[in-house]
């Protein structure tokens, strides 16, 4: 494979070092705010900003006491796996027809179903809200938040799914199909498989966009607050570095669950090799 | 589809007929009355202001697009083509990690690090480059570089998506048969993930273009751009004026959709 | 389409739609069950709260919620515009809202607030008289607010940069302090601005030809502008780092930037007038819990310690007498003086902040003068 370092020309090898330390470059430019941010959290300087004026642990001790953005946290987290499993499930089979066929005029469809990310959040969140409250007298709720977010979020699970869809090799099914496998061992065993980047990085952009959401959320969710409107609103009066703290902590959390979500499954293969190494081969 | 298409149907097209009836509609007294009228339009048809700052808003646009497209294409191909397999996916998840702390918080970093005490001016003081601070903030290009940085995520994974599924042996036959390394790629991957590419601009070109909280925290007066003017009307309770201005800029991105359809439903230039 | 096409997509649809089905169910048991366990868990009453964040602290709605048993849920409020909209189109979501000035008796005449009985609460003892008795406010002898706080908007300026007092907001026009002016972002507020410059008879409710003179003024001070701010606290910082030397704020800038380890900072008040706002909680006329409103603001607006904190942390006055005489014992007279806390009486007499009849010809003037 191209991979392979000893396969590699040298201008194979080039090219993958300078890649290499441009990917580098790119982790630093993305996590250097990040940083700072963090950095922040434990800055004495209740500005949050530079100079550095001491060392603290107290913001991380007033999150803690601090049931409104617990509260907030907890919303959050609630929304946004609701909206990634509601937009990865629309947003495929909605991508499965607009590609294999069902739709009758797919340019036209593609264009409605990208509006939502065309409109400007502030008003689908107003529009939305006179739908809820005045035509269907609907209580505001994190279910309406749900029902606004995905909204903007499933189409862009639908387009990534479908750009991958576009190019999927049909003789792959075709072959399939020849050796017996009917429609649904063709979609669990071939198709799924392949295009389920697509589908992770749909759900990821999904629950990402979820998590930060804040315009749409705001008009929607009525009285409740999820992290970004609580985080919105405490930095118009004074953003205390207790947000800061928070922010870290999430932080923190997702890459200790990124680490989990990626060591365990690895750890379990290690394992299972180790003992299925002594497994005679079949039979021819 | 038919799950898909209820579900829009009742929750986006609905209120969008709204957005639409709004937009002919008059606001007055904090309400909008249903007084059928082209003036909303009118009035942004007739001001130049509003057209400057389109023109404005679509070259940062423009710009912020082509940059992180830019900026994520070799990073994606990288991650794609020369990283261990087990690798890419947590790599790739830790891309998007930051982007789970808050958007406000990221940007405001920015004012860290490019504010006249913040970490660029510092270092460039402390090693005595220059006395004065730098203006880095409050400018047009300022809001490029922070949607750039915004943004490349999006484009990253969405690119990686689509690299993914390249067949890189087709490059060293290409290569073998006399072609150079630019030019394999050129002719063989770039038409294989044209759809992925478009998709990409997609989704940074058009959030960007309604973009207002950005331009307003390190723009300053230069960057505004059409969603400040937005949101100024939604502050207002102006709901009238903020649908037609949404409209007409959602108007143009149809527009350019339309233009653009053949890049989107690509048929696969091999096999198939 | 093949056949077996179709029915792959009839198969997948239904597997889908199935399990979306299933799903969507779970999720709508789910939240009913929650709500029926947080229901059941508690007699208490939860109150929503439309206010801003400067109206309370989070320990004094625990200290409320042990005294009455009332919780509460506070949720930001945006512009009074804005609370205005949401309070009509959300009916009985929010239990109480703050609104400001001129505000309060349009959101009473819209239907949208009831008055109540405020002299019968005791919070309403600490107050002072001049609060107690706000003659918009009144409705019959019920009131429509609990009077909050107050502050008048006025120019702080770097006196190390600018050297000649800017005592008028001609004085803002200076080329020399090109891109060295801030504010927030309120069209109503900079359109007062330029009617107190031009001459406007009602700043904040002007006709439009008022409404145009003030954007020719507007169009003068842009060049100066360095940011319009969502964030009161970015005024803070531009000032302390020097980005900016003229901020117009609130009561207590000065003090913010010198405790943010900013430069001294010294305050002028523009000879035109003063715009100003005060501001006060409204009992939703659509609220489930109105029966509660009295106990749990009393028990919130009693609690005089928090008052008096709420001054120092956001230094503009209180209309709470009984704070004054707390922070003057912890031996901070001379500041609360200095922000005239004892003279609420001056608020009324600023240009209060309060609905406009042209509100779209003075968003579509702010638009116009500070569009890209």
């Amino acid at each position: 494979m191209a991979r392979e370092e000893s396969v590699l020309s040298r201008r194979g090898r080039i090219a993958r070092s300078s890649l290499l330390v441009y990917g580098g470059f790119i982790y630093l430019f993305l996590f250097t705010p990040i940083v700072l941010l963090v950095l922040f959290s434990f800055n004495a300087n209740e500005y949050g900003s530079f100079p550095i004026t001491g060392w603290t642990l107290s913001w991380y001790r007033q999150v803690f006491g601090d049931p409104d953005i617990q509260d907030a946290l907890r919303t959050t987290l609630s929304v946004g796996y609701k909206v990634t499993i509601v937009s990865v499930l629309l947003g495929t089979t909605a991508a499965f027809s607009l590609v294999r066929g069902g739709v009758r005029f797919p340019a036209g469809f593609r264009v409605a179903m990208t509006l939502p990310i065309m409109i400007p959040g502030i008003l689908i969140g107003i529009s939305l809200l006179i739908l809820f409250t005045q035509i269907l007298h609907l209580p505001l709720s994190p279910t309406s938040a749900v029902i606004g977010q995905s909204l903007y979020t499933t189409p862009f699970v639908l387009l990534l799914v479908a750009a991958r869809l576009e190019g999927f090799d049909r003789n792959l099914e075709r072959a399939a199909s020849d050796l017996g496998a009917n429609a649904f061992n063709r979609l669990r065993l071939i198709v799924i498989p392949l295009i389920f980047p697509s589908i992770l990085a749909g759900a990821l952009f999904a629950f990402t966009l979820s998590f930060d959401e804040f315009v749409i959320t705001n008009f929607i969710i009525g009285s409740y607050n999820t992290l970004p409107i609580y985080i919105y609103t405490q930095i118009k009066y004074g953003i205390t570095p207790e947000v800061n703290a928070l922010a870290a902590m999430v932080l923190m959390a997702s890459i200790a669950l990124l680490a989990l979500a990626f060591v365990v499954p690895a750890t379990y293969r290690l394992v299972r090799k180790a003992f299925t190494r002594r497994v005679a081969p079949a039979a021819p | 589809m038919v799950p898909t298409a209820v579900y829009f149907g009742l929750f986006f097209f609905v209120p969008f007929g709204l957005i639409v009836c709004f937009s002919f509609w008059t606001d007055s007294n904090y309400t909008v009355v249903h007084d059928w009228t082209l003036d909303n339009y009118r009035y942004f048809l007739e001001n130049a202001v509003y057209w400057h700052t389109m023109i404005a808003t679509l070259w940062v646009a423009v710009a912020a697009t082509a940059i992180t497209l830019g900026v994520a294409f070799p990073f994606s191909y990288w991650l794609s083509r020369y990283v261990r397999p087990g690798l890419q996916k947590p790599l790739l998840v830790l891309v998007i990690v930051p982007f789970w702390t808050s958007y406000l918080l990221r940007v405001y970093s920015w004012l860290n690090i490019l504010g006249d005490e913040g970490l660029v001016n510092t270092a460039l003081k402390k090693a005595g480059i220059i006395d004065q601070p730098m203006s880095l903030l409050y400018h047009r290009w300022t809001v490029i570089l922070v949607l750039v940085y915004l943004y490349f995520p999006f484009a990253a994974l969405t690119l990686y998506s689509s690299i993914d599924r390249f067949d890189w042996d087709q490059l060293r036959a290409a290569m073998d048969l006399g072609a150079s390394p630019t030019t394999a790629l050129r002719k063989i991957l770039l038409p294989q993930i044209r759809a992925g590419i478009t998709t990409a601009v997609i989704f940074v070109l058009i959030p960007i273009l309604g973009e207002y909280l950005a331009p307003q925290l390190v723009g300053g007066i230069e960057g505004v751009m059409t969603g400040n003017q937005i949101d100024s009307f939604q502050q207002g309770a102006l709901y009238a004026r903020a649908s037609a201005l949404s409209l007409i800029v959602a108007g143009f991105i149809v527009l350019l959709l339309i233009l653009f359809r053949k890049s989107l439903a690509s048929k696969e230039a091999y096999g198939a | 389409m093949s056949e077996e096409h179709t029915a792959l997509t009839r198969a997948e649809l239904l597997k889908r739609g199935g399990v979306a089905a299933a799903g969507l169910t779970a999720f709508g048991a789910s939240d009913a069950l929650a709500a029926t366990m947080r229901g059941a868990r508690a007699e208490n009453v939860t109150l929503a709260w439309l206010t801003w964040f400067d109206h309370y602290f989070p320990q004094q709605l625990k200290t409320t919620l042990k005294q009455t048993g009332i919780a509460c849920r506070p949720k930001l409020a945006p512009s009074d515009s804005e609370i205005y909209t949401t309070i009509r189109t959300t009916g009985s979501q929010f239990d109480i809202a703050a609104m400001d000035a001129l505000w309060v008796p349009y959101a009473h005449k819209s239907g949208l607030t009831e008055s109540f009985d405020l002299n019968s609460m005791k919070a309403a003892k600490q107050l002072y008289p001049d609060a107690r008795h706000i003659p918009f406010w009144k409705d019959g002898s019920n009131s429509m607010a609990f009077p909050n706080g107050w502050s008048t908007i006025q120019i702080y300026y770097n006196p190390k940069f600018v050297t000649t007092k800017p005592d008028s907001y001609d004085a803002l026009l200076d080329p020399k302090y090109k891109k060295k002016i801030i504010y927030e972002n309120s069209p109503e507020t900079w359109i007062a601005f330029g009617g107190l410059a031009t001459g406007a008879k009602v700043p904040y409710n002007q006709t439009i030809p008022e409404i145009a003179r003030s954007k020719a003024w507007l169009e003068k001070i842009k060049p100066n502008v360095l940011k319009i701010v969502n964030q009161n606290f970015e005024t803070v910082n531009a000032l302390k780092d020097g980005s900016c030397w003229i901020g117009l704020g609130n009561l207590g800038v000065d003090l913010r930037v010198k405790a943010a380890g900013g430069p001294p900072i010294k305050v002028a008040y523009p000879k035109e007038g003063l715009c100003g706002w005060f501001d006060g909680e409204q009992m939703v006329k659509a609220s489930k819990h109105k029966d509660v409103f009295l106990q749990f603001m009393d028990s919130v607006e009693s609690q005089t310690y928090w008052a008096a904190q709420n001054f120092l942390k956001n230094g503009r006055p209180m209309f709470n007498e009984a704070a004054y005489k707390l922070l003057v014992k912890w031996g901070y007279k001379a500041r609360a003086d200095a922000f005239n806390y004892t003279k609420p009486e001056l608020i009324f007499k600023a240009n209060l902040q309060g609905p406009a009849k042209n509100q779209q010809q003075i968003t579509d003037a702010f638009n116009e003068v500070f569009g890209g």
